[in-house]
């Protein structure tokens, strides 16, 4: 075990790496789009996944290939870094509209030349009324419809892109190889029954599995070549040796298994890469990079093969590989997901299948590397469970308090127990992994959207329950109320209301999700990520048609704190103490708090009820009752795999909200939480800005009070310390020894830290060009501040500070 | 019932591991640089703050004639309140609020109970604090003695300036002492705290004769005792006591100085920048030197 800590210095080789990537301004790349078209206009007849997999074939045997001067590792995603490949399969009407707009975003800009424009638009002109959005949308019964455009419930990145959020199979791909994958495909094609009605379907699925591992062995193969003509031409002799080196590495890991940890990193990365090109799903993760890699990492040291630089060298060198991975996404989507997050997960600690301690060398040199390079990407979860080492954890408070927002940790002591409940084996719950943000699966083995299904936001919701079920912003009734708040004589008739509306928009929110999710099942099947899952290839069937092992899914939910406090503040102000009738605050509510009465009205709501966030059994039983009417609703609903294969096939909750809490709190009108109109709503599971004023700890037994066991889509937390709170090494371990109650004793689901001052947040927002690389946590994950638009700043500048 | 004006969680700079802090009020000295001034008086204070007021003018009409408007904001005389717990929970924006709490054991019990979960990995407890807790009435006994049945660890800090007895009292049931010692000159001491030095180093010595375990703490204070001879003199004192387990040297802050403000009271050190850890190092060196364990407590 590494128990000292040495201050890990970046080399020159993986500055120059990283100085180059972000100065690269984001561009589009048209060429995966542009061979897609081709192939779906030659090959219309052809049955949708055949069509799929030529087109990948294509793609990757034509795609601009480049290994960046310096770099220790192959495989680019587009013709440029931080270049965003269009994937117009799925969606081609935003990009249309938005063209000219792109590089003039508040947020997220990229820059278009007029070329790109001119052949976009072109290739766009084909895909009109063919793509994902167009089949999604039809599936979608009128009313559902006008729900979704409504913004009541939201799910255009399901429609916008593949599904992804989740982990494929690393530790098989890594002891198979890709020949191995190949071998299990033609075998089983070789046995397949003519007399199955359903050998069609499935021969047409392991002729694209095929084609599609053969393309990828091939892709990687074209790296071989490019880095031995590479090398031919070069003339600094250790350079020359470092793009052999990459050639023989490429050449041993196109088929076979890699025999040492810098291979084993270089196949990793491939298939990171290559899902990435197959599809624009987001939240394509890593797993346990520290057990997968460490027979690797193990064997190479002992036999003296490498030493700890170079694996941290190397290490940097792949996160710097995932940063340069890029997603364009609609304007309206962006607010959703702001900084242009990719979400790749990597996930250190927790315990092996035998409940032992887990974490190894190779997580230190991962947790010290990710902090080194001080990335957006990847990002960094680690799993904490009751006897991982306080120098283990010494070491995650030290990379924390750099201030960019990782590692996050989330909880053994929760998830484990939960994914046994539902019926995930014991040796998998064991095996579990981060994916995305902070929610969770068993790598290898789960479909995909452990999160990331539909968002519905509760504000809204909980206000059609005040108003006899009309939703003001759309001026409809979705679904006739119980009656209006002016005529509800006790709380409980308001309780009832919001239970419900709620279960009304939960069963919306599932038509919704089933029409995204048979959409994406007939149009944008994915093959390369299918093989990486077990059992897909054992059944003969994508993951969408019900390939994996495990199939959970949850959708996010919006204004967690909001409706607590809304809740709580009716109850003692109106219903309790009188101090606000009920016609006072429906006009309040009304006008926005406008006016002195308003104000007065607003001001009461805010000082004299209690909020979540603050320890208070008052406001947190009644928002736990309020998300247990969801909840109850949702899980009585079943997944399109349902009967399939999949265990599960069900849905719990989530709050992995991104950075949904802006956009959703600007379509809902003022709350009674005293939340004014289209400002935003609390994000995660976190309290509402400013509203926490008892520290820390009592924002943990708030939080815990939540049914974490049923949210496990992710119990999002962020916490703001200031940096003077964590300076000295006792702070450090007071920090520590609070968050081994929340997890062991309180049984927390998931915390982060935000630890930049304030005073930095307000300068690099007046001067963005001097904190380009200022990292910092925005719900989830981590983002680039400048990059994020003025609305998400000032909400990251909102978020309360914890400090003393 | 116990006089309290705050309780504060997490607090990880008033003694070991995560701990509760109960702010009591009343105290026998009024230091001028005092961090604290709500904590003075026993009864009930009326704070304002002129930045959350929003003119709603509530606490004029309840104010029976102590707070009058002027120009939409009030004006408030204290000499005229009678009962100030009229005014509590008047003011809308909370800009008017009432600071002090009459609160039995049992209340206070059940708040520190919430934080409990997290004190036994990092041996946190509670801290008593003021004000001077020591002046509270027979309730504190009552209070402490419920906490420890709890197997609640209880730090008190106490300026020393009360009658022995009192101390006395509750060396069977404190942990550990948090012990002011500002200064040993006895016309300083005046001056600056209202007090008599006498009876503060005489109780130290009583105190560490005792037994118990204690931590002397000196806030170094411009004006007062910022000077290497006066911290010196404190130094020399306090190496002649046995149990003495460290010294801390807290710097002056002026984070105070919008409590004065919203007290209507005047603040001797207003506008005086706050003393760093530079300024008190060399006092940490010298208490070092003496064989002192000295640590710096921002």
């Amino acid at each position: 075990m590494i128990a000292d800590t040495k201050e890990a210095f970046i080399t020159e080789r993986i500055e120059h790496l990283r100085e180059r990537l972000l100065s690269a301004r984001p561009t589009i790349c048209t060429e995966r789009a542009r061979i897609y078209t081709e192939v779906y206009r030659e090959h219309e007849s052809f049955p949708v996944i055949v069509r799929r997999a030529l087109a990948l074939e294509k793609t990757l045997a034509e795609m601009t290939l480049y290994i960046e001067e310096g770099s220790l590792l192959a495989g680019n995603q587009a013709s440029k870094p931080r270049a965003a490949p269009i994937f117009p399969e799925y969606v081609v009407a935003w990009i249309v509209k938005e063209m000219d707009e792109l590089d003039k975003r508040p947020g997220d800009a990229f820059f278009v030349t007029r070329e790109q424009k001119d052949e976009l638009r072109e290739i766009c002109r084909w895909w009109e009324g063919k793509t994902l959005i167009e089949r999604g949308y039809s599936l979608m019964s009128p009313l559902n419809r006008d729900i979704y455009e409504s913004g009541i419930i939201r799910a255009e990145g399901n429609l916008t892109s593949g599904d992804a959020h989740l982990a494929v199979n690393f530790e098989k791909i890594l002891e198979k190889g890709l020949a191995g994958y190949l071998e299990n495909i033609t075998t089983r094609t070789g046995s397949l029954d003519r007399n199955d009605p359903d050998y069609p379907a499935k021969r047409d699925f392991f002729t694209a599995l095929g084609k599609g591992i053969e393309a990828f062995i091939s892709f990687i193969k074209r790296y071989e070549a490019l880095a031995r003509s590479l090398s031919d031409k070069e003339t600094d002799h250790t350079r020359k040796t470092e793009l052999l080196t990459i050639s023989d590495n490429c050449r041993n890991i196109s088929e076979r298994p890699p025999s040492d940890f810098y291979q084993a990193l270089q196949l990793t990365w491939f298939v990171q890469l290559v899902l990435q090109i197959e599809s624009n799903g987001h939240s394509v993760s890593l797993g346990r990079m520290d057990q997968y890699l460490y027979r690797f990492y193990k064997n190479d040291i002992e036999s003296g093969r490498i030493t700890d630089d170079f694996v941290m060298e190397l290490l940097g060198n792949m996160w710097l590989k995932l940063l340069s991975v890029n997603k364009i996404r609609s304007w309206s989507h962006t607010r959703y997901s702001a900084g242009s997050p990719l979400y790749q997960n990597v996930t250190i600690g927790g315990q092996t299948t035998g409940g032992r301690d887990a974490v190894n060398e190779l997580s230190y040199l991962i947790l010290r590397s990710v902090g080194m390079m001080k990335l957006t990407q990847p990002n960094l979860s680690v799993r904490f469970h009751r006897n991982i080492s306080d120098d283990f954890m010494m070491e995650c408070i030290r990379v924390i308090e750099k201030g960019f927002g990782m590692p996050a940790f989330n909880n053994d002591e929760i998830v484990i127990p939960s994914f046994i409940k539902l019926g995930v084996s014991r040796e998998d719950a064991y095996n579990y992994s981060a994916i995305g943000c902070i929610e969770t699966a068993v790598p290898g083995k789960w479909g995909y959207r452990c999160t990331g299904m539909s968002f519905i936001n509760f504000m809204r919701v909980f206000l059609a329950a005040m108003h006899d079920g009309l939703d003001t912003m759309s001026g409809r009734i979705f679904h006739k109320g119980t009656g209006r708040f002016e005529d509800f004589r006790g709380f409980d008739d308001l309780m009832n209301a919001w239970k419900h509306q709620i279960e009304f928009y939960t069963r919306a929110s599932v038509a919704i999700d089933r029409a995204a999710d048979t959409a994406l099942e007939e149009m944008v099947p994915d093959i390369l990520c299918s093989a990486f899952v077990d059992d897909c290839i054992e059944r003969g069937k994508t993951i969408k048609e019900g390939g994996s092992v495990y199939d959970f899914v949850s959708g996010l939910q919006v204004g967690i704190a909001n409706l607590g406090n809304s809740l709580a503040a009716i109850k003692k102000l109106v219903y309790e103490e009188k101090k606000i009738t009920r016609e006072e605050l429906r006009k309040s509510l009304e006008n926005n708090f406008e006016g002195k009465s308003g104000e007065r009205v607003r001001q009461l709501l805010l000082n004299y009820a209690p909020k979540y966030g603050n320890d208070e059994d008052y406001t947190d039983i009644l928002l736990r009752e309020a998300y247990m009417a969801y909840i109850n609703e949702l899980e009585q609903y079943t997944t399109t795999r349902a009967g399939r294969g999949p265990v599960g096939c069900r849905y719990y909750a989530g709050t992995s909200s991104i950075s949904a809490n802006v956009p959703s709190g600007s379509v809902v009108p003022a709350t009674p939480d005293g939340r004014k109109a289209f400002t935003p709503l609390a994000e995660g599971s976190s309290p509402s800005s400013g509203t926490d004023v008892l520290g820390p700890t009592a924002v943990f037994k708030s939080v815990a009070k939540l049914p974490t066991d049923k949210i496990l889509g992710g119990v999002l937390l962020n916490q703001k310390l200031s940096p003077s709170v964590i300076s000295e090494e006792s702070d450090k371990r007071k920090l520590i020894s609070i968050l081994r109650t929340f997890f062991t004793t309180l049984k927390g689901w998931h915390v982060q830290y935000n630890i930049v001052s304030r005073q930095t947040l307000l300068a690099a927002r007046e001067n963005p060009e001097k904190y380009r690389d200022l990292v910092v946590r925005v719900a989830g994950y981590s983002a680039f501040f400048t990059t994020l638009s003025p609305d998400t700043q000032n909400d990251i500048i909102a978020r309360t500070e914890q400090s003393l | 019932m116990l006089s309290v004006f705050n309780i504060q969680r997490y607090s990880i700079h008033d003694g070991e591991g995560i701990r509760t802090t109960i702010f009591f009020k009343g105290c026998p000295l009024r230091c001028l640089w005092c961090n604290n001034p709500e904590s003075h008086d026993p009864a009930p204070s009326v704070m304002y703050d002129k930045r959350l007021c929003l003119g709603f003018g509530d606490c004029a009409i309840e104010g029976n004639g102590a707070i009058v408007l002027r120009q939409g904001r009030p004006v408030i005389d204290r000499s005229l309140f009678r009962d100030p717990l009229r005014l509590n929970n008047i003011c809308p924006s909370k800009a008017l609020v009432i600071t002090g709490d009459s609160m039995n054991p049992g209340q206070i019990i059940r708040e520190v109970e919430k934080d409990a979960p997290f004190f036994e990995i990092c041996r946190g407890g509670v801290t008593l604090t003021g004000g001077e807790p020591l002046l509270q009435g027979p309730d504190l006994k009552k209070l402490i003695t419920g906490l420890k049945k709890r197997s609640i660890s209880i730090t008190i800090e106490t300026s020393l300036h009360v009658e022995w007895g009192r101390i006395k009292n509750y060396i069977p049931v404190t942990d550990m002492f948090l012990a002011d010692f500002k200064h040993t000159d006895p016309y300083k001491f005046r001056e600056f705290t209202g007090g008599e030095a006498q009876l503060v180093m005489d109780n130290l010595t009583k105190l560490d004769k005792s037994g118990a375990p204690f931590i002397i703490r000196v806030p170094v204070i411009p004006l007062f005792n910022h000077s290497e001879k006066e911290i010196n003199s404190i130094i020399e004192f306090t190496g002649t006591l046995k149990n003495v387990r460290e010294i801390h040297l807290i710097p002056f802050n002026n984070f105070g100085a919008e409590k004065y403000r919203m007290l209507g009271i005047d603040y001797s050190y207003k506008g005086r920048k706050r003393l760093t850890e530079t300024d008190v190092a060399p006092y940490a060196e010298l208490a070092s030197k003496k064989g002192l364990t000295a640590k710096i407590v921002l």
